[in-house]
């Protein structure tokens, strides 16, 4: 088993950098395209905490999660990219404050 | 728990038939009426006809006394049906339902031919004999039954025929109103019944007579006078007993072979029947006794006092009924069972033939029916007199007419079963009654026709109210008034027949008015006697001071002082010339406590009717649009601002959604971190 060179303190870290990156393009962006974007980097930080923790703690469970949450991921992005479609066909903008068909 | 039974069992169709016929000759003119048409009359009469003719077949095995196992067994019992296992639904022929029976068909069929001429040309004429067999069959249900529940029904449905048949002219108001007041005072009685079948229902498991009975003495004494007090509110409702009389001379509006057939004859005396019946019950139960014998004795007087005041013919009627019916009340209640029975046997008859009577006065002066406008039909209609006069001896108790026989044996058993005051308040009513009665008869048939004179001379202030039957013709002069569309008719297609089916029955009433008391002649060897001798519990009799021959002395002497005052009130010469003014001045001067009937209406209405409305009007009021309503207005109100509130959160903007689910987390992990001390 190796050393490790980088300690798990700054992959948690980072991981939380790239993910409240993520939180707030989600919430401060307007643009779809962006937002989905914004939403691929949190899974991306949920995938480095994955990893890093199963490589401290020798555990391949971490492993398999990262691989099935990159499968959602795809599956995720797929399904935004049709809703923005359509959504921009029926209101001709992709402006997510524009689009408030739901509004109470 | 063992079953007991009254009467032999057997099969007897005959039994079936009488008392089904009438229900399918009510169907069949239900039905077939406008097909029908004149003649319905004669088929409900027919059907009557067999009826009767099948009592008189089953005299023998009603009157049948068989002795086993220790077991008396009287009269005849037929088992129906069996509605629940162990609640046999059957039908029991003993003496008193056979006179009951007899009198129910009997009389029935006379007053239904009677009928045929009375109601000849009313539109209805067949619905009218559809009703009356329904009532007939109605009442043979309720004399017929062996149990409790069978008597409710028939209870019940013979209210239901009264209503039909007192509002069968319902484009008159007032009889609407009359039926209306009739049927709702009549289920007061029926809810009284059905506590009753509570209570016995609750002490013996059982709701058939024989068993009820077989265990009267194991009831407590309370309970026994519960049960007792619950039937007599049932009774008291039907049988015109104070305070619940008041729906009897409204009753009158209805047609008069009505007023006759149900409010005197039959259906009214049912209360005595019930009384009679639970006899085994009573007879156990001194307070049950005292309450029925004093409400009897007080209604006979109190009815015989309103009789005096009244100026419409069949209302003088209908008060001489309910008094009458006081009478036997009275006798069923102090336990001379055989009395009060034997008084609603001549009642039926004379009381039947003065209402017939009275109908052949009103059908000839054109539905005329206020006394004060008669007079003088002595030549006119000398055949209604000879009926009326023999009716009014009877009632009146003379000797040897058969209403002497009866009252004598009600005042007397008063007196021999301990009950002096009750004996003192019947001969004094005795007297009052042959005052009335006599007052109608010279009232009406002595002196001159003032049926030309100006109401108002009459002291009639309201000839719309005071004796014409129909409001139509409350404009115009009272008795000539043709406003009455279904009478209209009675001059134009008048059937020349009508006056014989009217005559006829009357003509046959008559000998058994005059004569049938004597049946009762002869004290406990009568044949009245030995007819019930097996029916009625017979408790030792006091020795009394005055003897049944002395006490039918005392009253004749008191009936003959009646007699005397209203002689001279109404039939001497120059009250005979002086009439209109007499009875002008007797109409204005009537105390208002006698017009009003002492103000029971009044009463009653305070009591029930305007608490009742008070009440509803709290409930209207209050109650209903802010508890009941306000409950409802509220939930919705408060629904409605829920959804306001929490549409506010619903914006449609996926940042703002963003924003929330991010907030939740963040509340999440604050939860974890801050409050249950860290992520463990």
């Amino acid at each position: 088993m190796n050393a490790m060179t980088v300690p798990l303190a700054n992959y948690i870290a980072l991981s939380a950098v790239i993910f409240f990156i993520g939180v707030a393009g989600v919430i401060v962006r307007r643009n779809p395209l962006i937002m989905l974007m914004s939403i691929e980097l949190m899974f991306n930080a949920a995938n480095l905490l994955f990893a890093a923790f199963a490589r401290a703690w020798l555990q391949n469970a971490g492993h398999i999660f990262v691989f099935l949450v990159i499968t959602v991921a795809a599956a995720e992005a797929a399904i935004g990219l049709a809703i923005v479609v359509t959504v921009f066909r029926t209101a001709k903008t992709v402006d997510v404050d524009d689009v408030a068909f739901l509004k109470g | 728990m063992v079953h007991h039974v009254m009467g032999v069992e057997g099969y007897y169709p005959t039994l079936i038939a009488l008392w089904l016929l009438p229900l399918a000759g009510a169907i069949v003119n239900w039905t077939f009426g406008p097909q029908l048409r004149r003649t319905a009359g004669p088929l409900a009469s027919a059907v009557m006809l067999a009826s009767f003719i099948g009592t008189v077949m089953l005299w023998g095995v009603a009157t049948q006394h068989q002795s086993s196992g220790g077991v008396d067994l009287v009269g005849a019992h037929q088992t129906l049906m069996s509605w629940i296992p162990g609640f046999d639904f059957g039908l029991l022929l003993d003496p008193l339902a056979l006179l009951w029976t007899l009198i129910i068909t009997g009389v029935g069929l006379l007053i239904h031919v009677y009928s045929i001429g009375y109601m000849d040309g009313d539109n209805a004429f067949a619905r009218f004999f559809a009703y009356m067999n329904f009532f007939v069959f109605a009442m043979l249900t309720l004399v017929l039954s062996d149990n409790f529940v069978g008597l409710l029904v028939g209870w019940g449905l013979v209210g239901l025929a009264s209503y039909f048949l007192i509002g069968f002219w319902f484009f008159k108001p007032s009889a609407v109103a009359a039926a209306r007041k009739a049927f709702v005072i009549n289920v007061a009685g029926d809810v009284g019944i059905m506590f009753a079948i509570f209570a016995i229902f609750a002490s013996v498991h059982s709701l058939s007579f024989a068993d009820a009975f077989a265990y009267a003495g194991s009831y407590s004494t309370t309970w026994l006078f519960i049960i007792c007090l619950c039937l007599f509110i049932g009774a008291a409702a039907k049988s015109a007993q104070i305070p619940l009389h008041t729906w009897l001379p409204d009753a009158m509006e209805g047609p008069t072979p009505v007023s006759a057939l149900i409010h005197a004859a039959t259906m009214v005396t049912a209360g005595v029947y019930l009384v009679a019946r639970c006899a085994p019950l009573w007879s156990q139960n001194q307070d049950a006794q005292v309450l029925v014998g004093t409400i009897g004795g007080l209604t006979a007087l109190l009815g015989a006092i309103l009789g005096c005041a009244q100026w419409d013919i069949k209302r003088i009627l209908a008060y001489s009924t309910m008094s009458q019916i006081g009478y036997m009340i009275m006798g069923v209640g102090v336990g001379a069972y055989e009395g009060g029975v034997a008084h609603f046997f001549t009642h039926a008859f004379f009381k039947a033939q003065l209402f017939l009577a009275s109908g052949i006065i009103i059908h000839a002066l054109h539905d005329e029916q206020d006394v004060r406008r008669m007079g003088g039909l002595l030549k006119k209609l000398p055949f209604a007199f000879v009926a009326i006069a023999t009716g009014v001896l009877a009632i009146s108790g003379i000797p040897g007419f058969s209403g002497f026989f009866s009252k004598d044996q009600v005042i007397y058993g008063a007196l021999a079963h301990g009950y002096p005051w009750l004996y003192a308040l019947g001969i004094l009513t005795a007297g009052i009654t042959a005052y009335y009665m006599c007052r109608l008869l010279f009232v009406t048939f002595l002196g001159s026709y003032r049926g030309q004179i100006d109401p108002s001379n009459l002291g009639i202030r309201h000839p719309e109210f005071a004796g014409t039957p129909h409001p139509a013709s409350a404009g115009g002069h009272p008795s000539t008034s043709s406003g009455q569309a279904h009478l209209a008719h009675l001059d134009e297609e008048h059937n020349a027949n009508a006056e014989w089916f009217m005559i006829v029955p009357v003509a046959i009433l008559i000998p058994f008015t005059v004569l049938i008391g004597w049946i009762m002649f002869g004290g406990e060897n009568s044949p009245w006697a030995r007819f019930f001798a097996e029916q009625f519990p017979h408790p030792a009799l006091l020795a009394t001071s005055i003897s049944e021959g002395m006490t039918g002395l005392i009253t004749f002497v008191v009936v003959l002082a009646g007699i005397g005052v209203a002689y001279l009130r109404y039939a001497t010469a120059s009250a005979q010339s002086n009439a209109v003014a007499r009875l002008r001045n007797e109409s204005i001067r009537m105390p208002g406590i006698l017009s009003n009937a002492f103000y029971f209406d009044a009463a009653l209405d305070l009591l029930f009717v305007r608490s009742s409305e008070l009440l509803g009007r709290f409930f209207g009021r209050y109650l209903d649009p802010h508890v009941l309503d306000g409950a409802v207005r509220e939930t919705a109100i408060s629904a409605q601002w829920l959804g306001t509130l929490t549409r506010s959160f619903q914006t449609g903007l996926v940042r703002a959604y963003a924003f929330i689910l991010v907030f939740g987390a963040a509340c999440f992990v604050a939860y974890y971190a801050i409050v249950a001390g860290g992520i463990h």
